[in-house]
């Protein structure tokens, strides 16, 4: 009774009660939501997003902030439409691995600049982000590209003629877009037990004390930045898979969506707290309040509205909460 | 056997010697004590020994071995762990986790949090059985968080173990388990070297015990050999003093009271103090350091919005519960922590002097430069700054010219109670000596009353007309006249007699 | 001391803080002087003024920025943009073209500002919740009520013609714009340095506690400086408006990075406490040609951006990188 009641008073509980709440509301306003086929369309819609928060929690979490993460998922695209020829399927392979080394390079750049150059995340992934669309427009200076067909087993096995029927059975209940996130899980899952992972709220809570404790806080802000490339970059396979182009714009409003995704999933902007897992949730969350205001049949121009007020009412509702219900300590190597 | 042994060592910071002749021996399996008042160089001797602060001569040799460590780390690594006093926990995560922090062991890639929740509750159950290994850092109270410091130093199975002050936030009760867990450690051959400013507490726990006063070692005491006397500690501590002559008030202050506190409570730190405090006295807080007269002043001058006291100045109200209203009413602090909580260290000296007037009521938007720009001209030549004009920033100041602008700041204003937060601390003799002048001339001529807290007991002795001994948080006694000498003072705040 | 003295007395203090601006002037003059070697005429007159007219826009903006920053806590606005916006989308077709109501006009827009800046500072300094979080909400919530508006009707309505004057004509070959700029920086300057509120503001931004000590109410010197930050925003909404003739959904989103870009490389800290508003001018100057060089290089678009950002990262590493010392 006691742990179940350690339980309801923390911010995840009521995380999870908005979420249900959300989900009840999406089923009341469409009714075939729970369907398989319109609930892994929602999924597809979703599935970006998700990524995207999943990554930017790493980066929060260990004290930082990426504003370049749109930019970063629009380059992968061009990257990969870039490597591959629809004629030669090996080219899609050459292509994963060239826009996974991007990617890392990227986490890395972000890394060295927030890390070891202490320069603040705000301002240095700013900077940043204009070097990827530069990059991506160099490769891409419009919408295009080459893809290979099998690219859309990221998105739709249905879609490649080629796949083999046991797959396309399995497809059926497990989406490739679940397939992607769930390998996102498994990979944050891996790291959560590692040094990286514990040291990674160590630095985000209190970036003096970790420092005194001997860890090389530089080098797990470095992780951090190149675990979220890891995630954008399955996000740009998913893209790829879906559009089968390129384009060096399409990321942009993902990033403060992504940042908004992570606070009302709990990840507290000063860094140290909260759980990759819940960003996810706060994705779904702030999907479900999209599709709710569109099918809610509320009028265009209000959506935008509403779906404002309703972002800063769960930032602020969850910033309050966890806000009033700590006491204060010390936060990044500071005595209150 | 001889763990560690401290020769001769010297630290400045600055031109302030901290530390003339450091020296200090640990042996095996015995608990030795360090006792001496603030800014008499244990604090900064310890450090030394645990790698924070690098000496500028003597020798350390642990384990036999000349040794100079870069950082806490490396002493950790070779088996010296200190605890710290302000406090070096993760707050977001939980106690386990920060006992093993840096230190985890792993099996293959993954964290091997069975044997690290094993480890904690260990080192806890010794320390302080019941303690949640759960809980947060940040969910601790000041006394758990340090036994989690402690346990944190433990776990990386030191030679030697430095503690700093660890019973400044313990209550009795953990203070009497934390000094069983010591006897033990002992047992076990891990040599112990205590800081603490409750002399009972080192008679309690300590072997032997090793007296700083003013950067050296004046005496050590071994109490199997000697037994065990207060007196004798504190006529260690006394010795001869070296005077910085100034001359105190000559008249007698008047009846009349500048500032009358009543029933002044704040949290922990502040329990019950009342005291008056009459026009043109000096009024000195005294005390071990730590009871609670920084917070007293900081409390007086308005930093705490949740201060409960009933408070008059001058026969009238005053609510203490914003700086502006004690600046209102005349009542100016100079801080204590001037690079903390009195100086804008980027600003020029300029800016940092004439900031107090932009609090005031009835001041002009635009703030009259000329006007402004003299009368520091005047405090800088009042107080002898040695700066190359009033535009340069503070932070190229001496720690003394910089205590000076703090002082100075006030100098334009009609201050009738003067709260001085420890304003010698770090500040060279020529300098201390220009201030307790001014002061002194303050006092004289415009009736200024002061209080006056100072770690250094001589500036107390020699200034103050009266003077409150304070001990956790309350005053435990009141001293006038000749009773204003160091013994009297240092055995009224060790609660000998 | 005599006059003359002090004057030298003081400018020797002050050469450490115009280190950084001179570095940036010396900069944009290396980005004209590489202009013109690469490409004719970069350095034309009409060129150079060209450029001022297209950085005063960021330039002003930058100083709402500037102001925010300057008080500490992690500031930053990011809901400029909107705001001028919002303000040059309703008072268009008040005005329309006429003079007649520009008075109501500005009274519009000064409202306009004080309630998102009001908003905003309460939010940020009373109830403690991230600037960044807090004006990137009002931003999205400011852009929904623009689309609200927008939807029943399209965006009708011109500018009065002083506006107009103001911010897109010149008079003979300087534009007017320039001159709305030479009249604000002294008033900025000024209220900066010279009064209270100013000096409070970077006492607070510089150290919390002992500008509480010496007597400032931190949090009510916060909220002003986001109220003046929506104030500035909205009355920049009606020069942008005057600049554009007509007002359209997304004029004032694509300044609110390079303002905040232009505040620090002209020397405004992001902790607070520290900022010039002549560095942020030259910070708009120095983005500005160096877009236009990327531009007149011919490296299009894509080369902009990319030596935009690596530039940028550049100068950030030398300016704002923080080792630590230990």
């Amino acid at each position: 009774m006691g742990t179940l009641r350690k339980f309801l008073a923390k911010p995840e509980f009521s995380i999870l009660l908005i979420l249900a709440a959300m989900l009840v509301l999406a089923a009341v306003l469409q009714r075939n939501f729970f369907e398989a086929k319109s609930l892994g369309r929602t999924l597809n819609a979703f599935t970006p997003l998700i990524l995207l928060a999943m990554g930017q929690a790493v980066v929060i979490i260990s004290g930082g902030l990426d504003l370049s993460a749109g930019s970063a998922l629009s380059l992968l695209t061009c990257v990969l439409t870039s490597v591959m020829h629809k004629a030669s399927p090996e080219t899609g392979a050459y292509a994963i691995a060239a826009a996974l080394a991007v990617a890392i390079a990227m986490g890395i750049v972000n890394g060295i600049g927030m890390g070891y150059l202490r320069i603040p995340s705000v301002i240095a992934t700013f900077a940043t982000s204009y070097i990827w669309l530069g990059a991506a427009l160099f490769l891409r200076p419009t919408p295009g590209g080459e893809s290979v067909a099998w690219f859309k087993l990221f998105y739709d096995v249905k879609g490649y003629a080629k796949a083999p029927p046991a797959l396309k059975a399995c497809a059926v209940f497990v989406p490739p877009a679940l397939v992607l996130v769930l390998i996102g899980c498994l990979f944050w899952l891996f790291i959560s037990r590692t040094r990286t992972g514990r040291y990674i709220y160590a630095v985000g809570s209190n970036n003096t004390s970790a420092y005194e404790s001997g860890i090389d806080t530089a080098m797990i802000q470095l992780r951090a930045c190149v675990i979220n490339s890891v995630f954008i970059f399955l996000a740009a396979l998913f893209f790829v898979g879906q559009n089968q182009s390129g384009d060096a714009r399409m990321g942009d409003p993902l990033t403060l969506r992504a940042i908004a995704a992570a606070v009302v999933g709990g990840i507290a902007l000063a860094g140290g707290r909260g759980s990759v897992f819940f960003a996810l949730i706060g994705a779904l969350i702030l999907s479900l309040v999209n599709k709710i205001i569109f099918f809610a049949n509320i009028p265009y121009p209000y959506q935008t509205l509403v779906s404002g007020v309703i972002v800063i009412g769960a930032i602020a509702s969850s910033l309050a909460y966890t806000f009033y219900s700590r006491k204060s300590m010390t936060r990044r190597g500071k005595l209150a | 056997m001889k763990v560690l042994e401290a020769s001769g060592i010297r630290k400045c910071f600055g031109g302030v010697v901290a530390l003339a002749n450091g020296n200090v021996s640990c042996q095996a399996g015995r608990i030795t004590g360090l006792l001496g008042a603030n800014g008499s160089g244990k604090s900064t001797l310890s450090k030394i020994i645990a790698g924070v602060y690098r000496a500028d001569a003597g020798e350390v040799r642990f384990l036999g071995q000349p040794v100079q460590y870069r950082n806490p780390n490396e002493a950790r690594k070779a088996g010296i762990a200190m605890v710290f006093q302000n406090l070096s926990l993760v707050p977001d995560l939980k106690v386990w986790q920060n006992i093993v922090l840096g230190a985890e062991t792993a099996r293959g890639p993954f964290l091997d949090d069975r044997q690290a929740r094993r480890a904690a509750r260990e080192i806890l159950d010794q320390l302080l059985p019941g303690l949640d290994i759960h809980k947060l850092a940040c969910e601790l109270n000041p006394g758990e968080m340090q036994i989690v410091e402690i346990a944190k130093a433990i776990s990386a199975d030191p030679r030697l173990l430095i503690l700093d002050e660890p019973t400044a936030a313990l209550e009795k009760a953990e203070v009497k388990s934390l000094f069983r867990f010591m006897r033990q450690l002992a047992e076990r051959g891990v040599a112990i070297n205590f800081t603490s400013h409750r002399l009972w507490e080192v008679m309690e726990i300590c072997d032997d015990v090793t007296i700083f006063r003013n950067g050296e070692n004046v005496g050590s005491i071994d109490f199997a050999a000697d037994g065990r006397d207060p007196e004798k500690i504190v006529s260690c501590i006394t010795g001869v003093a070296q005077k910085v002559p100034v001359a105190k008030a000559s008249r007698p202050p008047s009846a009349e009271v500048a500032l009358k506190v009543e029933g002044l409570r704040y949290g922990d730190a502040l329990n019950n103090v009342s005291f008056e405090l009459r026009k043109g006295e000096i009024l000195g807080i005294g005390g071990l350091a730590g009871q609670g007269q920084h917070e007293l002043l900081l409390a007086l001058a308005g930093n705490y919005p949740g201060v409960d006291c009933v408070a008059e100045a001058d026969g009238r109200r005053v609510r203490l519960n914003r700086p502006a209203n004690a600046i209102r009413n005349s009542i100016l602090l100079v801080p204590g922590d001037r690079e903390l909580e009195g100086l804008f260290m980027k600003h020029s000296v300029f800016n940092n002097m004439i900031f107090p007037k932009l609090g005031l009521a009835r001041q002009p938007l635009f703030t009259p430069r000329r006007q402004y720009r003299e009368e520091c001209e005047a405090a800088v030549g009042l107080l002898s700054i040695k700066t190359q004009d009033l535009d340069t920033p503070v932070r190229a100041l001496s720690g003394g010219n910089q205590q000076k602008v703090v002082v100075g700041r006030w100098l334009s204003f009609d201050a009738k109670v003067l709260l001085l937060a420890d304003p010698a601390k770090g500040v060279d003799v020529g300098a201390k000596r220009d201030l307790y002048r001014h002061i002194a001339g303050q006092v004289r001529d415009k009736g200024v009353s002061v209080i006056l807290y100072a770690s250094d007991i001589e500036e107390l002795v020699d200034c103050c007309d009266r003077l409150l001994v304070m001990y956790e948080g309350q005053v435990i006694a009141t001293l006038e006249g000749d009773d204003i000498n160091e013994e009297t003072i240092i055995s009224t705040s060790m609660r000998v007699r | 001391m005599n006059g003359t003295s002090l004057a030298l007395a003081g400018f020797r203090g002050t050469a450490d803080k115009q280190k950084k601006l001179i570095i940036a002037f010396l900069l944009i003059v290396f980005l004209f002087v590489l202009g013109q070697v690469t490409v004719s005429n970069f350095m034309s007159f009409a060129q150079v003024l060209l450029t001022i007219k297209l950085a005063s826009f960021i330039a002003l903006f930058g100083l709402c920025q500037m102001i925010v920053m300057a008080g500490g806590a992690a500031g930053l606005d990011l809901s400029v943009g909107y705001t001028a916006t919002l303000t040059a989308v309703l008072t268009a077709s008040i005005m329309d073209g006429q003079n007649a109501n520009l008075w109501i006009a500005i009274l519009v827009a000064v409202g306009i500002g004080l309630v998102i800046g009001a908003a905003n500072g309460f939010l940020s300094a009373y109830v403690k919740l991230p600037p960044l979080i807090v004006t990137m909400s009002m931003s999205l919530i400011v852009q929904g009520g623009i689309n609200v508006y927008t939807a029943g009707a399209d965006i009708t309505g011109k500018p009065s013609p002083v506006l107009q004057t103001l911010a897109a004509k010149s008079t003979g070959v300087f534009p007017n714009i320039l001159f709305v700029l030479l009249i604000v920086t002294p008033v900025v300057m000024i209220v900066l340095s010279r009064t209270r509120w100013g000096l409070a503001l970077f006492g607070a931004g510089t150290n919390e506690t002992a500008a509480f000590l010496g007597g400032v109410d931190v949090k009510r010197v916060r909220f002003a400086s986001f109220v003046i930050s929506g104030l500035l925003a909205s009355l920049i909404g009606l020069l942008l408006l005057g600049n554009m003739g007509l007002a359209f959904k997304d004029m004032g989103s694509n300044y609110v990075m390079p303002s905040i870009a232009a505040a620090v490389v002209g020397g405004v800290s992001m902790t607070g406490g520290e900022g010039n508003y002549f560095g942020v001018i030259l910070g708009a100057i120095f983005l500005q040609t160096l877009t236009n060089l990327l531009v007149a290089i011919g490296w299009g678009d894509a080369g902009k951006w990319l030596g935009f950002g690596i530039v940028l990262f550049t100068l950030l590493i030398v300016y704002v990188s923080d080792r630590r010392v230990r």
